[in-house]
């Protein structure tokens, strides 16, 4: 049971790290009851459970894995909790329905990582996963409402789902098993294909923001298994010349293009959001005006596309940072992970989902910002909304996976047909840190 | 294995993007914060468009011209006061975008890099502002003003404090009229004139014709003039206030001869006047502080030697702007060096412990400065009577700009030589007639006014 490349990571101090953690929520608990008329229990339960809930998960992780390397979901649980907190600041419901999808985002959480655990299972899956990424998103064309302009949700009465959301992980899924097991040219042209699929079906839903989240994705699966820059470059570039017929043929793209980075001429139309959201972050300071103050909450979208204005605005310019570098410490975390994982497959989902993660974040963060065009997308763990939730810890699955030091490291399985030079040299993989 | 491993430092450029992104996001929010956070649109200083929360402006004495209590703007008790100092204090809409509330409303709402704008949220009431300005003053400039419109303005020569800053026609803050927008008789109401105005000036121009005469003709003391009521050139005549026989240039000065002038101002030429003109500000974008002052425009002639001496007697195509002109005016007062007038005294405690430090718009050379003093002087004593400026030592030039099918707008320029009471003035009376007439009479009663009060 020798564990050669974990030594390389930094040793968590685990039960230190949580205590910060839980003083940190409750006192994010406390500012949400102080500003109730009365304390509603049903608030304290949320909290206390959800709590309860990391402690009893930690716990139990650290007895049957007899290791406490959780670096991952303390990240994700403290995204989550301002998630909770900011859900509860503007109802009960809310954030019952919050803690209910962090719930089963951890539920997601674990039964990836047990389905990827056996990366000849996870090769297995990937038919499977791709005709229903397919069929779901074609279901979705049929039966979605439209919602903001896009077609994107299925309403399920008490919960609308947004079916890319759970596509995306199949996405990384089928992504990196195609991509490691095969180099024949067919394997390639189906998945190729199949991400057409895909991002064509978001463009008939009007979802530029998640076309784009998957594209790149795409972009970054074909450079972890070619390694070729210039075919990148070409398929960049082919990318291009299709955005710029989209946006010439489509106005109501050009639209959204119009008041990116001249918001403050589009004050109260197009650039109404972005607008607020400068307004308010810049009005919060450092340390915010407390939770429940803002006015950015009477915004709409406020706890989803606009959470992090609200963040800002709220609880502070050192929080929102703190949101967003625990991103950079999930990729960075990525990274490490990929380089000592027991297969190609590994590392190639978790460098993808910790990319598509990552180019969420920026499309919400520098969308909202003004930076970046907005697009309308979610900031992952972070705002409201059980789908997202889902997506989110389904993708930190694969990071976790890939460095998962559950077992002792393995020798890049070999998968059938694969003329891999893996086989040569299992022993070196992860000293390289 | 290896390959991948490498591939998968790409991450590591992503993150550094990211970063980057994030950096430039903190950096945009550090320059702009204070900008973002005091835009009409926040709710926690705007309701509907008006200030709501913000600090108090007071007056150079204390009087609070503007302050918030509940939620609410509340303003001068007095409503001749209000309305004297409307332009000054400016509207709660940011409809008067020279007014304080608009100008400094980053200083207003409190915003600190670090806070945010924690303190507003937490008291209702932000970063409060002094005014140098004298409500007081301003009464009196604005009830002197009686049924003219116009702009008063005095400021200290010697230290740059706008002390009164009067616009006419103003209305009542607390009575605003329903529709200040519509009614084509509210036109340009919004408009500080002091700061945004600009004029014809009539014959205070001649005292920059004045000076270039002083510097550009070495014998012009020597010289004397021929005015026979009209100064005819080949193609044009310029017609003067009256017929003044043979003058010498500080007689030509005391009785504001159209025809002396006329004669200069074309002996010198459009060019050298020009550029004197330009040497004290005019045509270029000038600041009294943070507050942008319209332009003064001068461009004399070079083909038409009658507009070339209608525009060395402050008529033809120039205009100058109110504040501008009281800046020259402390040029010549104190040595050459004219200081913006600056109604700011202090921007919150910091501000008030540092003080602030006045900044030098016109220069005029000291000999040229000097040997308008003189004139200037003499015009008060030997013209206009220091009676009618009583224990005040004023120098100063009057001006009748005349414009075309209406009655004349009435300037004075001036300031006292008295050691304790260094003010300089610019009034003008829109329609006012002569001179010596209601503009005269108006910046002795403020004159006056200081002259108790200041010492």
């Amino acid at each position: 049971m020798s564990e050669p490349k974990t030594v390389s990571q930094p040793k968590f101090k685990q039960v230190t790290v949580m205590f910060i953690m839980t003083l940190f929520q409750l006192l994010c608990a406390m500012c949400v009851f102080v500003r109730q008329e009365e304390l509603s229990i049903n608030l304290v339960c949320i909290f206390f459970g959800y709590i309860t809930a990391e402690w009893i998960y930690m716990l139990f992780g650290t007895i049957i894995t007899h290791n406490d390397y959780f670096e991952l979901e303390v990240i994700a649980f403290f995204l989550s909790g301002i998630g909770l907190t900011v859900c509860a600041s503007f109802s009960e419901t809310y954030a019952l329905k919050q803690l209910i999808a962090i719930g089963l985002g951890l539920a997601v959480y674990l039964i990836m990582l047990l389905l990827i655990k056996d990366v000849r299972f996870a090769c297995m899956l990937r038919y499977p996963a791709a005709v229903c990424s397919i069929g779901v998103l074609a279901l979705n064309l049929v039966l979605a409402r439209n919602i903001n302009g896009t077609l994107n949700w299925i309403d399920l009465g008490f919960f609308s789902i947004q079916p890319s959301e759970l596509v995306k992980i199949m996405f990384i899924l089928v992504g990196a098993v195609s991509l490691e097991k095969l180099l024949s040219i067919t394997s390639l042209t189906k998945y190729v294909i199949f991400s057409l699929g895909c991002v064509g079906a978001l463009f008939l839903m009007k979802d530029f923001g998640t076309a784009l989240i998957f594209f790149f994705t795409f972009i970054l699966i074909a450079f972890m298994r070619s390694g070729n820059i210039r075919t990148i470059v070409l398929i960049c570039a082919v990318a291009l010349m299709g955005a710029v017929m989209i946006i010439y043929f489509k106005p109501y793209v050009a639209n959204r293009f119009a008041a990116y980075r001249h918001v403050w001429d589009f004050m109260d139309t197009s650039g109404y959001q972005q607008t607020r959201v400068l307004i308010y972050s810049a009005s919060g300071g450092l340390l915010g005006l407390g939770i429940g103050e803002g006015y950015l909450r009477d915004i709409y979208a406020a706890s989803t596309d606009l959470v992090f204005g609200l963040i800002c605005e709220e609880m502070g310019l050192i929080v929102a940072l703190a949101v967003l570098f625990s991103f950079a410490g999930i990729a960075f975390f990525a990274v490490r992970s990929a380089k000592s994982s027991a297969s190609t497959f590994y590392a190639i989902a978790a460098v993808s989902a910790a990319g598509m993660l990552l180019f969420q974040l920026s499309l919400n963060v520098f969308g909202i910002t003004d930076l970046l065009p907005l697009t309308g997308v979610t900031l992952p763990f972070v705002s409201r909304g059980g789908s997202s939730m889902l997506c989110s810890w389904g993708l930190l699955a694969f990071i976790r996976a890939a460095g998962a030091p559950f077992e002792a490291p393995k020798a890049d399985i070999p998968i059938k047909k694969a003329p891999k030079n893996a086989v040569k040299k299992p022993a070196q993989k992860g000293g390289a840190a | 294995m290896r390959i991948t491993s490498k591939r998968a430092a790409i991450v590591y450029a992503l993150i550094v993007a990211f970063i980057a992104g994030v950096g430039f996001f903190v950096a945009s929010l550090y320059v702009n914060g204070a900008e973002w956070a005091s835009n009409k649109a926040n709710r926690h200083i705007y309701s509907g468009g008006t200030i709501v929360n913000a600090g108090t402006i007071y007056d150079r004495n204390g009087v609070e011209l503007a302050k918030s209590s509940d939620g609410e703007r509340v303003f001068a008790e007095n409503s001749t006061v209000r309305k004297s100092v409307l332009h000054v204090v400016g509207d709660t809409a940011g409809r008067i975008s020279t007014g304080t509330h608009y100008l400094y409303r980053d200083v207003l709402s409190g915003y600190s890099k670090i806070e945010g704008i924690y303190n507003l949220k937490q008291t209702g009431v932000g970063t409060d502002i002094k005014l140098n300005i004298d409500s007081e003053a301003n009464k009196v400039a604005y009830k002197a003003l009686g049924d003219y419109d116009g702009a008063v303005a005095v400021y200290n020569y010697k230290t740059g404090e706008l002390l009164c800053s009067v616009s006419k026609p103003a209305y009542d803050i607390n009575k605003r009229p329903e529709d200040l927008l519509t009614n084509p008789e509210y036109d340009g109401i919004l408009l500080d004139k002091v700061i945004s105005g600009v004029y014809t000036p009539g014959s205070i121009m001649k005292i920059v014709t004045a000076a270039c005469a002083i510097e550009n003709i070495p014998d012009i003391y020597s010289r004397t003039f021929e005015c026979d009521g009209e100064y005819e050139t080949n193609d044009g005549t310029v017609i003067c206030n009256g017929v003044h026989g043979e003058v010498d240039f500080q007689k030509a000065m005391n009785e504001s001869c159209n025809c002396a002038f006329a004669e200069i101002s074309i002996e010198l030429g459009a060019d050298k006047l020009r550029a004197t003109a330009e040497s004290m500000g005019f045509n270029s974008q000038l600041y009294a502080k943070e507050i942008r002052l319209t332009k003064s425009r001068f461009s004399p002639s070079t083909e038409s030697k009658a507009e070339l001496g209608w525009a060395g007697i402050g008529q033809s195509t120039t205009l100058v702007n109110p504040a501008h002109f009281l800046a020259i005016m402390g040029a010549i007062a104190n040595n050459g060096t004219g200081y913006a007038p600056d109604r700011i005294h202090s921007l919150g405690a910091v501000s008030n412990i540092m003080g602030r430090n006045p900044e030098n718009i016109v220069k005029i050379k000291p000999e040229t400065a000097a040997k308008l003093d003189a004139l200037l002087r003499s015009n008060v004593a030997d013209k206009y009577g220091d009676w009618k400026f009583e224990g005040l030592m004023m120098c100063g030039k009057t001006g009748t700009a005349q414009i075309d099918g209406e009655k004349s707008h009435s300037w004075f320029v001036g300031y006292s030589q008295r050691e304790d009471l260094p003010l300089a003035v610019v009034c003008v009376a829109e329609h006012g007639g002569y001179g010596s007439g209601v503009a005269t009479t108006v910046s002795n009663k403020v004159m006056q006014y200081f002259a108790e009060n200041l010492t």
